[in-house]
């Protein structure tokens, strides 16, 4: 089918060939979700062990296994030590090409044990997705220029569908009425109450105040950032995939200042993969001479 | 990747959208790092969160009484200065629908008997809805008490309050 083949051709690009600085992006690349993936793990590590007492809300492996058992004697913590020394082994692909697949069942298994509490954050969704890539490119195409394309490309196909998937969630939960500003009011006091519990104080930002005065503000900031969502799988197409990628950062830019949700890997993984930064390297690179270039 | 590679790409996309599906459709949408981005999907519904309020110099008669955010009787005490995550907290005491012993209990060593100290801590419920067409009306509930030893009922308030699905 066609409409396939235009989205693979966006997503891996087979007419183009791979460079130098491709391969040293998606280097650094890795680096970033590794580093990600080991912050997570410590922190989940940590919290789970000074206050998780009862499990709240079983997800994931968690409906089938009693994750509390982590909650005591350190067992987070341990956990947290054997997922970082895996991750380092895959980073440099140290033992079997399924090991990353080995991460991202421990990784899932930290989140639930952390998130028993009844909560279901999203904010660290796009690093664990990633790594789920990563398992299956090392995987299914551990080619040392296969695997780049494949990773990167999978990663894309899955932020896009996510933002849009995101959208009909909305439409189907709701209705064509979920820009109502008054929606917006709702969960700007919502988030009130959460910041002014957090911190002590709460004190509502120019925005906030803004769309509280109007419905009709209100009810644009709403439809700017659903309309947005539902473009979001615009970007698995190479050409539309900065522009998208943009909008998608002025939306969480927005997000976190009407509802004060911070998605910091978010957006900083939306940076790095929605703009060609491999060209950035090759600029650079080109004038190195050959042996630089080589051990690079 | 050359043409080839790019089919099997896309084969291999297509099998992981399989799995992802069959893994959200059979956990409520959600089976990280899968998941379909519910969050604000249903719009304009009433909410319920939680804060803690400090009611230490507060008399016994007045502290648990219904409050407003602007009229509240005590500071609200920071979750983040005693180190607990706001929107775990919040969603254990909106969640939990049998407030047994031990989950009492539980919400006594999140806070840590160390940081309430010779305090009095009030847990309280928060609820908002839309009121009319143009404005959001947002309640503090008295829910538990909550001492560096002890944690107590809000005896104003029905049983079944605390033991939700319960005759």
């Amino acid at each position: 089918m066609k409409w396939i083949e235009s989205i693979g051709r966006g997503l891996f690009e087979p007419e183009r060939e791979t460079s130098t600085g491709e391969l040293w992006f998606f280097k650094f690349f890795e680096l970033f979700v590794a580093v990600y993936t080991i912050l997570f793990v410590w922190e989940w590590g940590w919290y789970t062990q000074l206050r998780n007492v009862e499990v709240v809300l079983p997800l994931g492996l968690a409906n089938y296994l009693d994750v509390s058992i982590f909650f005591d004697h350190n067992l987070a913590l341990i956990h947290a030590a054997l997922i970082t020394i895996l991750v380092i082994l895959c980073f440099f692909r140290l033992g079997p090409k399924w090991l990353y697949m080995v991460v991202v069942i421990l990784f899932h298994l930290q989140y639930v044990i952390r998130f028993s509490q009844g909560e279901i954050p999203h904010s660290q969704n796009l690093i664990g997705m990633s790594v789920f890539c990563f398992a299956i490119g090392a995987w299914f195409f551990p080619g040392e220029k296969q695997m780049p394309r494949f990773v990167m490309g999978s990663i894309i196909f899955f932020i896009g569908l996510g933002y849009t998937s995101a959208f009909f969630a909305k439409l189907i939960g709701t209705g064509f009425n979920w820009y109502d500003g008054r929606h917006l009011w709702l969960w700007i006091s919502e988030k009130s109450i959460d910041i002014l519990s957090r911190e002590g104080a709460y004190y509502p930002n120019f925005l906030q105040q803004m769309a509280l005065k109007s419905t009709v503000i209100a009810s644009v900031i709403l439809l700017i950032g659903w309309f947005t969502e539902l473009i979001g799988f615009t970007m698995w197409w190479k050409k539309i995939r900065p522009y998208t990628t943009t909008l998608l950062i002025a939306m969480h830019i927005g997000i976190t200042l009407t509802m004060n949700i911070r998605f910091d890997a978010f957006v900083m993984q939306l940076i790095l993969v929605g703009y060609p930064w491999y060209k950035l390297a090759d600029y650079y690179m080109t004038p190195m001479p050959d042996l630089v270039r080589k051990w690079v | 990747m050359n043409t080839e590679q790019t089919k099997r790409g896309m084969k291999v996309i297509g099998v992981i959208l399989l799995i992802y599906a069959v893994l959200v459709g059979a956990h409520e949408g959600e089976f990280w790092p899968f998941s379909i981005y519910p969050m604000f999907s249903q719009a304009g519904n009433p909410w319920t969160r939680a804060m803690v309020l400090d009611v230490t110099e507060v008399p016994d008669e007045m502290m648990w009484q219904t409050q407003s955010p602007h009229k509240k009787s005590g500071a609200p005490v920071s979750m983040r200065e005693i180190g607990v995550d706001q929107i775990d907290f919040s969603n254990f005491i909106s969640k939990t629908e049998k407030w047994t012993e031990s989950r009492r209990d539980a919400v006594r060593l999140m806070f840590g008997p160390d940081n309430i100290g010779d305090s009095r801590w009030m847990t309280a419920k928060v609820h908002g809805r839309m009121i009319g067409r143009d404005s959001v009306a947002v309640t503090i509930q008295p829910f538990l008490l909550v001492t560096a030893d002890s944690v107590y009922m809000n005896p104003h308030l029905d049983e079944s309050q605390y033991y939700r699905g319960e005759n």
